[in-house]
């Protein structure tokens, strides 16, 4: 990932592609999130395929979540996931408290409304990776004071 | 040792941002014509330097000054155009206000999605920022000179 910059600007602009060509008020919120979450999930595919091909095999679920938090984080965000917590039952929440996508935003409660769309992406992003690795997973976000935010990761039992 | 106020105006003359930290007088007309003034005098000003310097014109017009205030001006390549006053203590703001707009505007105007460009500058981070900003200055202090 060579520069921020153009990711930033050319993910903004996807959030005001995706919503103006769907014109028709508040219904279709839920749909335009979930192109952005499909959207993000193929990218993430990809991407774990390409960080991952020299490295050995993961010997367990938590060390998938780890390298997400640290090795794949590293390479979009340029940093790494502030706080990993588990309840060892197959939820794990990623907690940045400085995201990259919402720290140009705001800080603090101003445009909180607006803040999922921006999250959308990449939550699918954390999803198309998990797959790939054979971790089946949903992963939803909540944000409640910006720049802060938190990834809930749902493992699901095949 | 002070800043009076600052102006922030787009290409086509649109006020987007204005704060002031330390004016004791107001012009006695509404916002807008206060605006819609300083925007002509500055396009005037402008016009008149280009016209009438006795050498090529190199930055073109930085700053006037009265015998109470000095009024900066700074204009980027894409129209964007910063004014600030200061007291006469500041020779040169030049500096202060490309870091505005480098490090302030863009940062969190330019990089915000949802601040549509030509509109009023609504982000509160921005603001909060720029008003530490200015109030870090080597060169503001709280009671006006």
């Amino acid at each position: 990932m060579a520069d921020e910059a153009p990711f930033q600007f050319l993910h903004s602009e996807l959030i005001q592609y995706i919503t103006k060509s769907a014109e028709s008020g508040d219904t279709e919120n839920a749909r335009n999130i979930t192109k952005l979450e499909i959207m993000g999930f193929r990218v993430g595919q990809g991407l774990i395929e390409r960080l991952t091909k020299d490295t050995v095999r993961f010997k367990d679920e938590l060390d998938i979540m780890k390298f997400i938090c640290k090795d794949f984080w590293t390479c979009v965000f340029k940093k790494q996931i502030d706080n990993l917590r588990t309840n060892h039952q197959g939820i794990y929440v990623l907690q940045d408290n400085k995201f990259r996508l919402l720290s140009q935003l705001s800080a603090g409660k101003q445009y909180l409304e607006q803040a999922p769309k921006y999250l959308a992406f990449t939550c699918g992003l954390v999803r198309g990776a998990l797959s790939n690795l054979g971790v089946k997973s949903i992963v939803t976000a909540e944000v409640s004071v910006m720049p802060a935010c938190k990834f809930q990761v749902m493992i699901q039992k095949m | 040792m002070t800043v009076h106020n600052l102006y922030i105006f787009d290409r086509n003359g649109n006020c987007l941002y204005y704060n002031e930290w330390n004016r004791k007088k107001q012009a006695g007309i509404s916002k807008e014509e206060e605006y819609k003034l300083m925007y002509g005098m500055l396009f005037s000003i402008r016009s008149f330097v280009s016209k009438m310097s006795p050498l090529d014109m190199k930055d073109g017009f930085l700053s006037f000054q009265t015998s109470k205030y000095r009024l900066h001006y700074y204009e980027t390549p894409t129209g964007l155009k910063f004014v600030m006053n200061t007291d006469l203590s500041v020779s040169n703001a030049r500096e202060t206000l490309q870091h505005i707009y480098s490090n302030l505007y863009v940062e969190y105007i330019v990089k915000n999605p949802v601040c549509v460009l030509g509109n009023t500058l609504d982000s509160e981070l921005f603001s909060s920022r720029l008003d530490a900003f200015i109030r870090a200055l080597p060169y503001y202090s709280p009671r006006a000179a």
